[in-house]
């Protein structure tokens, strides 16, 4: 918790700041703030990336958990945060999409995605749509066709209200063009997925890494995969743009900076993600979570930001105001 | 009900005071819901429960209020207490201002200083000794036993 | 049955095994210290703790991050007891008759009562854990929306019982805890609702700066250290062990809190939350001495207690049978677990034998070295209330500080509880119990969103809260248990006059 910058006044360090920092970043501990509690994707990959990178930038590195108000708290911490690289932020989808989400009730944004400089993706985990397997959809075409003919009757679970778990739903009802789905938000992937396995829900878009268990005891169903090529954990699940629908979706998890980080500081920190992760503890927590290896570097990061806010802006105004 | 004894309708009561602060509590909250979308009974949105619920604050409150006759005298509560909750509200608060800003240790030991100097008249050094000791001990348990952060302010990282 | 037993022999044998008993070791004794100290719980504890696992096998690692898990249960109510302080949810109700336990000198006793209710609570959720997981993890999934709404409208009527003031004064305080409760984005339409611009606000008013903030600070507001001066509560050590009336006293709530616990734990959800408010609402309605409620119960300690430690080891039912989380605790455990490449889910029984068994024993062992680590600490925890108060009661302050900020390293959060301490000294004013709005606040949340969950499956249909069967049960109870208090509350208003004349008598200001 650094927030000293605020008594001694931010002009000053603004002045101080880079010229200390050329010197020698990091000199002390480098905190990750995490939008999310522990259990979540973030908490879970975020982590072991820290204790990988302590001994590359021979600092501590601590994660501290700034959850609440889907990840709206966390992002609204680090934006205003000193920005000399020692205060981090991972996040996930949801960053992309709260200054849309204002837009829509009339709030002013409090967070912008010209607020954060993206370092890295950690991972990058294909939703899958599923369904409960008592329902009686084998295939995709199954499903749409029964969602034609019974316009908001199927129930789908998300994990909350314009979220990484909702807005493919909305994703795939433009590229399929069925009639909407009802929508029974929860608060959480666990949750949604709960009700989904307890057939209070019959659909559900989630993870691979999270629905994975379920699907190999039988108990879910996956129809289709919204990754860009088959994944090597679930090789029978066709993706979407092999069955002819133009949608790509996944969850994942990036660390951030806030804008106005020096330059150097930002080389400095990339370089060193780029090492951690290809550290033989980060790989191996990524692959016992089910997930294949998807990191990128900052600048790869960058261009996949961009193209995925573009369709989750989409998404949320197809979603509307509830 | 008991028909009030006329000393008793002149009486202004604890429950006219807790009535009345509850009523103006549902109605605050009526006025605040402005937009929120009620919905209907079988889909409620936003404002839905919220509503039905300040209205029963409202509709207790109401009924506090005029069976305020059982309740004792407003003048009859002691206060006695209040100017020291009152110091003590003022230096928490102050001490909440600075938490973050002046850090744990600093924060602590000025806020124990004050409250066992200023407000318990002890006395000064072993004050001093106490608030170091205690504020000291616990910084070292969070943070080097269970590496829980607390702020460190203006001393920096160590 | 046989196969059962033999397969948790073989648990013991892993269990036993030097490497695994030392981190079970370490975990409940690190799950101690979390618990005591307020704001640090369980779930920042087991992440705090989550990296140094890395290096462990998975039965090392779920072994001890579990041993934080259950141990913190057991410390959670020495702040209650103590200070006044619940650093969880979960100790909310202790602190009521705990502390006021401890104001008679009997904050030994409660605490031993606690400890031994976790214990006798904590193996009984083992063993049904052994003994019917799976069925009953089975039952757990049928819970969705329409059997929560009708489980907290249960909550809702309990709430009745909470508190020994007027029906009126208990449902405003109730309204009110509900009014705090609907705090924040509404989940499921995305409003913001009362929530001023606040973004702290917008996940809602936490319990645990209200609880600290009416319990623990308006309690020091309320007594000025003029009046304490030279009444410090000096326990002699040989009083810190319950009497035999104590002991009896704690029997049957500790049972009852074991039984309700375990069934409201395995419930996925945030349903564990409520266990110790109906274990103390339970206990106060079928106790012949009511009265004594709020004014140093044994059972309003032992209940509680017993409720929230089955509660947590029920938790563990859906997340081993099923890999789904009951709550964000279970949900890291889950998630430590598949750090280490093992997936928790319906295989884990017979993918990973040993540590499934090993992990199933280990609780049993955990909880025996729980007990003999809490007991000999009851003496030294005493030994705070020495302390004189005009030492003690910034102390508290502090811990209320820290205690609350923690917990989300929010600073609103300890406005909040600044805010709460100042309004829990003015119900004092007006007597007002804050015990009811305390549940309301955790009710709140929870049944609002089951409400209107089991409205979009049902589109709209109230009938789903009765063509379900255990929704259609748990209303009928409902509906019993209105029907019984209409009942006696006519029954009552015919000697109405002979209860006003009493109450007139006695009943003001107490």
């Amino acid at each position: 918790m650094d927030r000293r910058s605020f008594v001694i006044g931010t002009a000053a360090c603004v002045a101080t700041g880079p010229a200390l920092a050329q010197g020698a970043f990091p000199s002390h501990t480098v905190t990750i703030l995490c939008a999310f509690p522990p259990g979540g994707a973030n908490d879970t990959v975020t982590r072991p990336i820290a204790a990988a990178l302590e001994p590359i930038l021979k600092q501590p590195v601590v994660v501290e958990t700034k959850a609440g108000a889907g990840g709206q708290i966390g992002a609204q911490v680090a934006a205003v945060a000193k920005p000399g690289g020692y205060t981090l932020l991972s996040h996930n989808n949801g960053i992309s999409g709260y200054a849309e989400v204002d837009k829509l009730f009339g709030r002013t944004p409090k967070t912008t995605r010209g607020d954060f400089i993206p370092l890295a993706r950690l991972i990058a985990d294909p939703v899958l749509l599923l369904v409960n397997d008592q329902q009686p959809y084998k295939t995709l075409k199954d499903f749409l066709d029964d969602a034609r003919k019974r316009p908001e009757a199927i129930v789908y679970s998300s994990g909350g209200l314009y979220g990484a778990t909702h807005l493919p739903v909305a994703i795939l009802e433009k590229a399929t063009g069925i009639p909407k789905l009802r929508h029974l938000p929860t608060n959480g992937g666990g949750p949604a997925i709960t009700a989904l396995l307890g057939n209070n829900a019959q659909v559900s878009t989630q993870t691979l890494s999270a629905a994975s268990q379920h699907i190999k005891s039988g108990n879910l169903r996956a129809l289709a995969s919204f990754g860009a090529t088959r994944s090597k954990i679930l090789p029978d699940v066709p993706t979407l743009k092999e069955l002819g629908f133009n949608a790509e979706y996944y969850l994942w998890v990036g660390l951030f900076a806030p804008q106005n980080t020096p330059a150097d500081v930002v080389d400095t920190l990339s370089a060193a993600l780029d090492k951690a992760a290809v550290s033989d503890q980060f790989k191996s927590v990524v692959a016992n979570l089910g997930q294949e290896y998807s990191y990128q570097n900052a600048r790869g990061f960058a261009a996949f930001w961009a193209a995925d806010a573009k369709i989750s802006d989409e998404a949320v105004q197809l979603i509307g105001k509830q | 009900m008991n028909p009030p004894s006329p000393a008793k309708r002149i009486t202004l009561r604890a429950d006219h005071i807790a009535g009345a602060f509850f009523v103006a509590a549902g109605l605050a909250v009526i006025a605040l819901s402005g937009d929120l979308p009620t919905g209907q009974l079988s889909m409620p949105g936003a404002g839905f429960l919220p509503e039905i619920v300040a209205v029963l604050i409202i509709v207790l409150g109401a009924s506090l209020f005029l069976r305020a006759h059982e309740s004792p005298a407003f003048a009859s509560i002691a206060w006695d207490d209040g100017p020291h909750a009152g110091k003590v509200i003022l230096v928490t608060a102050a001490a909440i201002v600075l938490y973050v800003k002046l850090g744990f240790i600093v924060t602590m030991v000025l806020m124990l200083m004050t409250l066992l100097t200023v407000i318990e008249r002890k006395n000064v050094p072993r004050a001093l000794l106490y608030s170091v000791a205690v504020a000291g001990g616990i910084y070292v348990i969070f943070v080097y036993v269970l590496r829980s952060p607390l702020p460190t302010g203006i001393l920096g990282h160590w | 049955m046989e196969d059962t037993l033999l397969s948790l022999a073989h648990g013991f044998g892993i269990a036993f095994q030097p490497g695994n008993l030392w981190y079970a070791f370490i975990g409940c004794l690190v799950g101690t210290l979390v618990g005591v100290l307020p704001g640090i719980g369980p779930l920042s504890g087991i992440s705090i703790l989550l990296p140094v696992t890395f290096g462990l096998n998975a039965t090392e690692a779920v072994i001890m991050l579990a041993g934080i898990y259950y141990g913190s249960q057991y410390g959670g109510s020495t702040t209650s007891i103590l200070m006044r302080i619940p650093g969880e949810a979960s100790s909310v109700m202790t602190c009521i008759d705990g502390n006021a336990m401890a104001k008679k000198g009997r904050a030994g006793a409660a605490l031993c009562i606690a400890a031994v209710g976790s214990f006798t609570a904590g193996t009984f959720g083992i063993l049904m854990l052994t003994l019917i997981a799976p069925p009953l993890a089975a039952i757990a999934l049928k819970f969705g929306p329409p059997e929560y709404t009708a489980l907290l409208i249960m909550g809702l009527i309990f709430l009745a019982y909470m508190s020994s003031t007027s029906l009126v004064r208990t449902l405003l305080m109730a309204c009110l805890g509900l009014m705090l409760g609907m705090i924040g984005i509404d989940n499921m339409t995305g409003h913001f609702r009362y929530s001023f611009d606040f973004a702290e606000l917008g996940d809602g008013i936490g319990i645990v700066p209200v609880a600290v903030g009416l319990f623990g600070l308006g309690e020091i507001l309320a007594t000025p250290s003029h009046k304490v001066r030279g009444e410090v509560i000096t326990p002699k050590y040989r009083e810190l062990l319950p009497t035999r009336a104590e002991w009896r006293a704690a029997y049957w709530p500790i049972a009852r809190g074991s039984v309700l616990g375990f069934v409201i734990g395995i419930i996925p959800g945030s349903a564990h939350i409520i266990s110790s408010f109906l274990s103390y609402a339970l206990e106060r309605r079928i106790s012949k001495n009511p009265e004594e409620f709020g004014k140093g119960a044994v059972a309003g300690v032992a209940g509680p207690e017993s409720a929230n430690n089955s509660a947590s080891t029920g938790a563990f039912v859906p997340m081993l049978s099923l890999g789904i989380p009951t709550g964000p605790i279970t949900a890291v455990l889950i998630g430590a677990l598949m750090i280490h490449g093992v997936p928790a889910g319906p295989q884990l029984v017979t993918e990973h034998r040993d540590l499934f068994w090993g992990f199933v024993a280990s609780m049993y062992v955990g909880n025996l070295m729980l007990l003999l680590l809490n007991l000999p600490l009851v003496g030294l925890f005493v030994s705070v209330l020495r302390i004189p108060y005009g030492y003690l009661y910034p102390l508290i302050i502090m811990f209320c500080i820290v205690g609350v900020y923690e917990v989300n390293h929010s600073i609103v959060d300890v406005w909040i509880m600044l805010i709460m301490g100042m309004l829990g000294y003015a119900l004092r004013k007006f007597d007002f119990d804050p015990a009811p709005l305390v549940l309301g606040l955790v009710i709140a949340p929870i049944f609002e969103q089951s409400l209107r969950q089991s409205l979009i499956m049902s589109n709209g249909n109230y009938l789903i809260f009765f063509n379900r069967p255990f929704s259609a049960a748990l209303m009928a109870i409902c509906i019993v248990l209105l029907g019984l208090s209409a009942l006696a509350y006519f029954l009552k208003r015919k000697d109405w006059r002979a209860k006003l004349a009493a109450a007139e008598a006695g009943e003001p200001g107490a």
